[in-house]
């Protein structure tokens, strides 16, 4: 925690005229039924880790030997460059994009802010073969450009095949949160700026981006636990990570396998922890969000915006979409290939469904159980408040499996659960475990940037908690939870090892629809069902994120 | 719209009724979802759905039973079915290969299949399972690349100079793996780990799975790749002009081995309507649904393969139970060989 926190209260006390500062405000104790709520929450989220542990307990003890040797070590160590590569990258891009759609006079601005973010629904496998016959040797892009003498393409593997993917697909984990926090933040401060005589890029450096940061961050940490946790990309790429391990030893070495999920989840938690120490307090400027946003001229810089949004957007989402096409254009011109075991489209309206109601359902599930652990982790001082922020975060690092089997263990021996197994309420809790982080983190952020003094003022007026809540808190808070909503949602439909685990019996989603025909080489299938998908989070994105968020402005 | 609430409304009162709400709602799905009549047959497979789901069906209206299927990697299945132990609802267990069914006999989660069953196809000699299809290991060419009077007879040319970095193979794939374990068990593991070093010293190519392979040799990123005769039989139907072919290796080389998808049967669940399914699958008109529908090898009722799929002489599953067990020694040499999985 924070040990001087307390030591310029009297300072930011005698001077009311300045915001709230973070110190001030985390010296409060937190209500006991916030604390109450948040530690039910932790438990929930606390599941997978406490499956490891038992796991690694009930078999000899091949932890300490297993994080020792080298076979451990070396891909611990990739993992990790990956993984700070990759967030890092995609920190960069996610903000830079989300600025251009949200603050610039770019043309087709709705379009972009639909497109931005839907890279992140395509499932790792399907990204990375789609990517593959876009960009590898002999693929859609060298053919294309073979008129111009272009070939020998070098071949799409190991580190920078892995780092392409990842980063193509998790930068909306930054662009959600950022674009979101542009959408609530004050204009008066960019206006003030600019009147004082500062030019776009300096009152960006300056001013925005120092309240951008903690969006920005959030969403840095969320790419980090999803590299860490993916296996998809990986496996594809032949670049051994930590999972890869945990994958190749789950079936031969069962001990070490789980050994390993749980150094996995150490490293993850320990992660997440030293990411809330290492956090510097911003000063965040809260206020009434713009009903006419800032809008900046690009200018000449017109055509290089455009080029980074066609870049990023083209890379993780125009190509595989090129190349899912015309796997599925095949299938539509030739019987034989085309829809086989399935009637065609129709068999797609079933998982369709499936896939949207699950997906809002976690979405909301999520936000609504982690709101309290975000209000006593940003807004008060509590000595429970960095556990549970490490395991509400880090549990989005595990691999899927991990959680699906913590998911089965628990339902088989809780003898009150065991009538929920293979039902829909406990693969919706597996959800909720697994992505509510994302939830979290912007949850977090929003609660960071609601004025604490509307709420006294307020209360002062004789709202209750919940009224304020309701009234007051909320409504300033839609567009970051709209966007945590909006990533657990895009990660609920993707999802795969969990729903194929712990589903009902015969429960189907679009995933799963991909994942099966991916496996039996029916291209043209999985073209299909990955085109639904597309298009069904572009749709779910635009209704429940998008105009969630520009409702405000 | 105002949501009116009072202004005292207690905290405590609203977690009370979110939480009777979501009881109350567990509850409702809980009847919802946990019937289960008697007559159901619920299977755990590996198989994918595009490859099994008309049989089922068909079973399911002859026998008037019915049918519930989860599908999924079967190695994970098989984490699945230990984690449930006895309390495992399902009944039949098809894995696309022998490994993740010997790792549930180990467990002793499976039940011995009767003689009649074991009669009708190749098995286990532990009596744990049946195959019901094959699946051929074979050089997967591009035929711009290669002539096919250039193409090797064996395995064990793939080392020599002229194949110098023109081989794609998967060494983290299961089905990979199971092709060393059976080499392993005929040759020894000295002649299997000189084999592995030498194709890694001739410059072959890894990659992640049979699919990637597939595709990487039809857009020529790589001239040929070790895999199992599946993928490109498909990859034809979906795209006629691929330019990559199959090429068995001879008969009796290491390289032409046979893989099994198998099916077993449960300890906890039902075995005479376990069994009753399992021999629905080796009936005649089931293996030819694998012939000509999945393309693979039918193992019983005297079918044959479809129509353009090289038959060998005799189908040679090398030794069966050694899929199981011998796993963990075949990692060992795949790494000891220098390939990082």
């Amino acid at each position: 925690m924070r040990p001087d926190s307390t030591s310029d209260l009297a300072v930011t006390v005698a001077d009311p005229s300045s915001p709230p500062r973070r110190e001030q405000v985390l010296a409060r104790r937190a209500p006991i039924s916030l604390v109450a709520a948040s530690v039910v929450t932790a438990m929930v989220f606390a599941i997978p880790f406490g499956y490891l542990v038992v796991r690694n307990l009930s078999a000899d003890a091949a932890l300490l030997s297993a994080v020792a040797s080298r076979q451990t070590l070396d891909p611990l160590i990739r993992t990790l460059w990956l993984a700070i590569s990759v967030s890092l990258t995609a920190t960069l891009i996610g903000t830079l994009l989300a600025w251009i759609t949200m603050r610039t006079d770019l043309p087709g601005r709705t379009f972009w802010r639909i497109a931005c973010p839907l890279p992140l629904v395509l499932p790792s496998f399907v990204a990375g073969a789609a990517m593959l016959a876009a960009y590898a040797p002999g693929g859609l892009l060298e053919q294309l450009l073979s008129p111009f003498g272009v070939s020998g393409l070098p071949r799409i593997d190991g580190y920078p095949g892995a780092f392409m993917v990842l980063t193509s697909i998790t930068y909306p984990y930054v662009y959600l949160p950022v674009a979101a926090r542009l959408a609530s933040l004050p204009p008066s401060l960019e206006e003030a700026a600019r009147l004082l005589g500062h030019r776009p890029i300096p009152t960006f450096r300056r001013v925005v981006w120092p309240q951008l940061l903690p969006a920005s961050r959030a969403g840095g940490l969320l790419t980090f636990l999803y590299v860490v946790s993916d296996f998809g990309v990986v496996q594809l790429m032949g670049f051994q990570t930590l999972t890869t391990r945990i994958f190749t030893t789950r079936l031969v070495d069962t001990s070490l396998s789980f050994a390993l999920g749980l150094v996995l989840a150490i490293v993850a938690l320990v992660i997440v922890m030293s990411e809330r120490l290492a956090s510097r307090d911003v000063a965040i400027a809260a206020g009434e969000p713009a009903r006419r946003p800032v809008v900046i001229p690009l200018g000449r810089w017109r055509p290089a915006a455009l080029l980074a949004l066609i870049g990023s957007v083209g890379i993780g989402l125009i190509a595989p979409v090129i190349v899912l096409s015309w796997w599925a254009y095949r299938g539509l011109v030739n019987e034989a290939a085309g829809f086989a075991s399935t009637e065609g489209m129709t068999a797609l309206i079933e998982p369709t469904w499936n896939t949207v109601s699950v997906s809002v359902a976690a979405a909301v599930v999520s936000v609504a159980l982690v709101l309290p652990v975000a209000f006593l982790t940003a807004r008060y001082r509590s000595p429970f408040a960095g556990p549970l922020n490490a395991v509400v975060v880090a549990g989005f690092a595990l691999p899927g499996l991990v959680i699906a089997l913590s998911m089965v263990f628990m339902a088989l021996r809780v003898p009150a659960l065991s009538a929920l197994y293979q039902t829909l309420p406990l693969l919706l809790l597996a959800y909720v475990i697994h992505f509510g982080a994302q939830a979290y983190r912007s949850a977090q952020v929003g609660v960071g940037a609601v004025d604490e003094r509307l709420g006294e003022a307020a209360r002062t007026l004789g709202a209750g908690r919940l009224r304020r809540l309701w009234r007051v808190e909320l409504p300033l808070m839609l567009p970051p939870l709209a966007a945590g909503g909006g990533l657990v949602m895009l990660s609920t439909m993707k999802e795969l090892p969990a729903t194929l685990l712990a589903a009902p019996l015969g429960f189907d989603t679009l995933a799963t629809r991909i994942w099966t025909a991916n496996e039996g080489g029916f291209l043209a299938d999985a073209g299909m069902a990955s085109l639904v998908l597309i298009a069904v989070s572009a749709l779910l994105t635009w209704l429940l994120v998008i105009r969630r968020a520009d409702h405000l402005r | 719209m105002r949501p009116k609430f009072h202004m005292q409304y207690p905290l405590r009162t609203i977690i009370h009724t979110a939480s009777m709400f979501t009881v109350l709602t567990a509850a409702a799905l809980f009847i919802a979802c946990g019937e289960r009549d008697d007559e159901t047959l619920t299977i755990y497979s590996g198989r994918s759905e595009d490859l099994i789901a008309p049989l089922l069906d068909r079973f399911a209206e002859e026998t008037d039973t019915k049918v519930q299927v989860r599908y999924a990697d079967s190695v994970e299945l098989a984490l699945l079915i230990r984690e449930e132990g006895e309390q495992s609802p399902t009944d039949v267990f098809i894995s696309q290969s022998p490994g993740p069914i010997a790792f549930l006999a180990e467990l002793r989660l499976l039940r011995a299949l009767s003689e009649d069953v074991l009669d009708l196809a190749p098995h286990s000699d532990g009596r744990q399972w049946v195959a019901i299809t094959g699946r051929q290991r074979v050089l997967v060419y591009n035929r711009d690349q290669i002539a096919a009077d250039d193409l090797p007879a064996s395995i064990f040319e793939l080392t020599e100079p002229q194949w110098e970095g023109r081989i794609g193979f998967a060494p983290s794939n299961g089905s990979f793996q199971d092709f060393v374990t059976l080499f392993r068990m005929d040759h020894g593991d000295d002649m299997a780990l000189d084999w592995l070093q030498g194709l890694v010293a001739n410059g072959a190519q890894t990659y992640g799975n049979n699919n990637a392979i597939v595709q990487a040799v039809a857009r020529s990123e790589i001239d040929a790749g070790l895999v199992n005769h599946y993928y490109n039989e498909r990859l034809k139907v979906e795209n006629p002009n691929t330019p990559s072919a199959n090429h068995r290796f001879a008969d009796g080389d290491p390289g032409a081995v046979m893989i099994a998808t198998a099916a077993s049967a449960l300890s906890s669940g039902d075995q005479e309507l376990a069994e009753q399914f399992i021999r629905f699958l080796l009936e005649a008109e089931s293996q030819r649904y694998f012939a000509e529908e999945t393309l693979e090898y039918p193992l019983a009722a005297g079918v044959k393969p479809a129509a353009g799929i090289e038959a060998p002489a005799t189908i040679d599953f090398g030794t069966f139970d050694a899929l199981g067990g011998g796993l963990e020694r075949t990692l060992e040499l795949i790494r000891e060989a220098g390939l990082d999985i």
